[in-house]
């Protein structure tokens, strides 16, 4: 049996605890990723989707329960001490790059992610040499470009560029945090293609945030829906084949009302 | 022509002044453009700086550790404003005011007096140059081959694989981050380097003006901020070459301007105003011109 990639036990995330707006962010989350899984993660607003890809960052720490990268125990790491695991695109395209620095020089961060940083001259030839072919393969110019400020890409060449930032390094864990949710259609589909060729090429263990049904069909091997900082219902692959919109939403709220009347 | 011949006069005193308060100008550009983090410190650190430098040299101590002593007494003054910020969530311009003025009390308890005469004294100028070291051009060549070697070193660091990661803490703090960087030490290391900067001109200064004031760093802030934008509108920011050689081109200039108001009549009362006055112009320049052209990058500043 091979470790798992992820494993996050008993997840517990409460705000405003004690007090009558007491929140459960997360509520006993417990999940596991195989090597090379392609999770999709969907909710409503408020579910713990954010909260889940927060605790897994390490930007935001539990309350309880243990997380796991690899069978190392990441519990107490802080954001930037995981990020030699993870690589994070995140929703808004103006978080996951440096606008006032340039393309080679963002490239650069993301290659240096959680490897130690030395006095050395950072954007040396072959660094270029490499970003430029890292680039190509996005097939929107950016190779040409490396010493333009990222502030004035377009959102899909921003985003485009993340994901080239996230993937370059090879990071045992990609989180995209509705990664297309803030561009337009046809922006979107090629960064969500240009996402699935990468992940599958390099076999990432990948957890995605959505809020489009038919992308959690169309993509990955497995769809988790969350609700109130649990996991609601898992699907596998088997199951997910052949499964419609419709199919999930029944799903969702068939055992959200099961749940409900338990509670009652 | 009795004008020009007196500013003329004036200059190579004028261009000496304006090399040492470069270290200050470095000092604001660092934390303001470079981390995001608009700081006050150098406001305290520079008086700081020429304090614990002076008492030093009064005490027989060799001015060229003196001034090393300053480096660092300005360093950890730096650090406590940026750790005051991070660490309690206080804006931070106003952990900058609190260090600031809990440095006039420490700066007046190190000297014992509010100020102390280094005529008769021994300092890193007289050492190098002997009698020669009151000479303006003396002055200009020490301190700018000082400040030329300061500007390659931090061009150099912001090009390297540790100063390009603390540029992206300024740039965006939640990206360095999920990069790996430790956003607290690159931002406390940061704003401690510039308050270093800025205690190295208090302690330059001293030695060239003869004496220790408490009062000496009075308005320093502003006139770095004003020399800093003249400069930027000199050398543009488009490059990490462009920004650091912003602070000296802009004091150069500066106080040149300052020196030639002066000789036109301006009285020195009104100057602060004047001074005050121009920043706000400059920095509101941007919200008056409604359709400003090419592609704004947005600038947020911290919390």
């Amino acid at each position: 049996m091979t470790t798992d990639m992820l494993s996050v036990k008993g997840g517990t995330k409460i705000f405003y605890r004690g007090t009558q707006d007491e929140r459960r962010a997360l509520d006993g989350l417990t999940i596991t990723l195989k090597p090379a899984d392609f999770c999709v993660v969907i909710g409503s607003n408020g579910a713990g989707k954010s909260s889940f890809l927060n605790a897994v960052s390490g930007k935001m720490p539990l309350d309880s329960g243990r997380i796991c990268i690899d069978g190392q125990d990441v519990t107490k790491l802080n954001a930037h001490r995981r990020a030699q695991f993870i690589a994070r695109v995140f929703q808004d395209p103006m978080i996951g790059t440096a606008p006032t620095m340039t393309i080679g020089e963002n490239m650069l961060l993301a290659e240096l992610r959680g490897k130690p940083r030395g006095f050395s001259y950072g954007l040396t030839a072959a660094r270029r040499a490499k970003y430029s072919k890292q680039l190509a393969e996005l097939n929107l110019g950016l190779e040409k470009r490396l010493d333009m400020a990222v502030g004035l890409l377009s959102g899909g060449q921003r985003q485009s560029l993340s994901l080239v930032m996230a993937v370059s390094t090879q990071p045992k864990l990609l989180l995209l945090d509705e990664h297309t949710a803030a561009l337009d259609p046809r922006t979107a589909r090629l960064v969500m293609d240009t996402t699935v060729r990468a992940v599958e090429e390099l076999q990432l263990t990948t957890l995605m945030v959505t809020h489009n049904m038919e992308h959690a069909i169309k993509y990955g091997n497995k769809i988790v829906m969350m609700d109130a900082g649990k996991v609601l219902v898992e699907i596998g692959q088997e199951e997910k084949r052949g499964i419609t919109v419709s199919d999930l939403i029944d799903r969702f709220h068939t055992k959200s009302d099961a749940i409900a009347l338990q509670g009652s | 022509m009795d004008v020009f011949n007196s500013f003329y006069g004036l200059i190579p005193v004028t261009i000496a002044q304006s090399l040492i308060v470069s270290f200050v100008v470095l000092g604001v550009m660092l934390p303001f453009r470079i981390l995001n983090f608009p700081d006050l410190t150098s406001e305290g650190a520079f008086p700081l700086g020429g304090c614990v430098c002076g008492t030093l040299i009064a005490a027989g101590v060799n001015p060229f550790l003196a001034c090393f002593v300053a480096l660092v007494c300005g360093f950890a003054a730096g650090c406590t404003t940026a750790f005051i910020h991070l660490r309690f969530k206080i804006n931070t311009l106003l952990a900058g005011i609190l260090v600031m003025t809990m440095l006039y009390s420490i700066n007046l308890r190190i000297m014992g007096r509010t100020n102390i005469p280094l005529f008769t004294y021994d300092t890193v100028f007289t050492i190098v140059a002997g009698a020669s070291a009151n000479f303006p051009w003396v002055k200009i060549l020490i301190v700018g081959l000082l400040i030329a070697i300061v500007v390659a070193a931090m061009l150099y660091f912001f090009m390297s694989e540790k100063g390009t990661s603390m540029r992206a803490v300024g740039a965006s703090p939640d990206m360095a981050e999920a990069q790996g960087i430790n956003v607290g030490t690159a931002t406390i290391i940061g704003v401690g380097a510039a308050s270093a900067l800025s205690a190295t001109g208090g302690s330059i200064m001293v030695q060239t003006q003869g004496f220790a004031d408490v009062n000496m760093g009075f308005g320093i802030l502003i006139n770095g901020l004003a020399a800093l934008i003249i400069g930027e509108a000199i050398t543009g920011r488009q490059t990490i070459l462009r920004q650091v050689l912003a602070p000296v081109v802009g004091s150069l200039v500066y106080y040149q301007l300052i020196s030639f108001c002066l000789t036109l009549g301006l009285a020195p009362a009104d100057l602060k105003f004047a001074t005050g006055a121009f920043v706000l112009l400059m920095l509101a320049l941007p919200n008056l011109r409604k359709s400003g052209g090419g592609v704004a990058i947005r600038e947020k500043v911290r919390e």
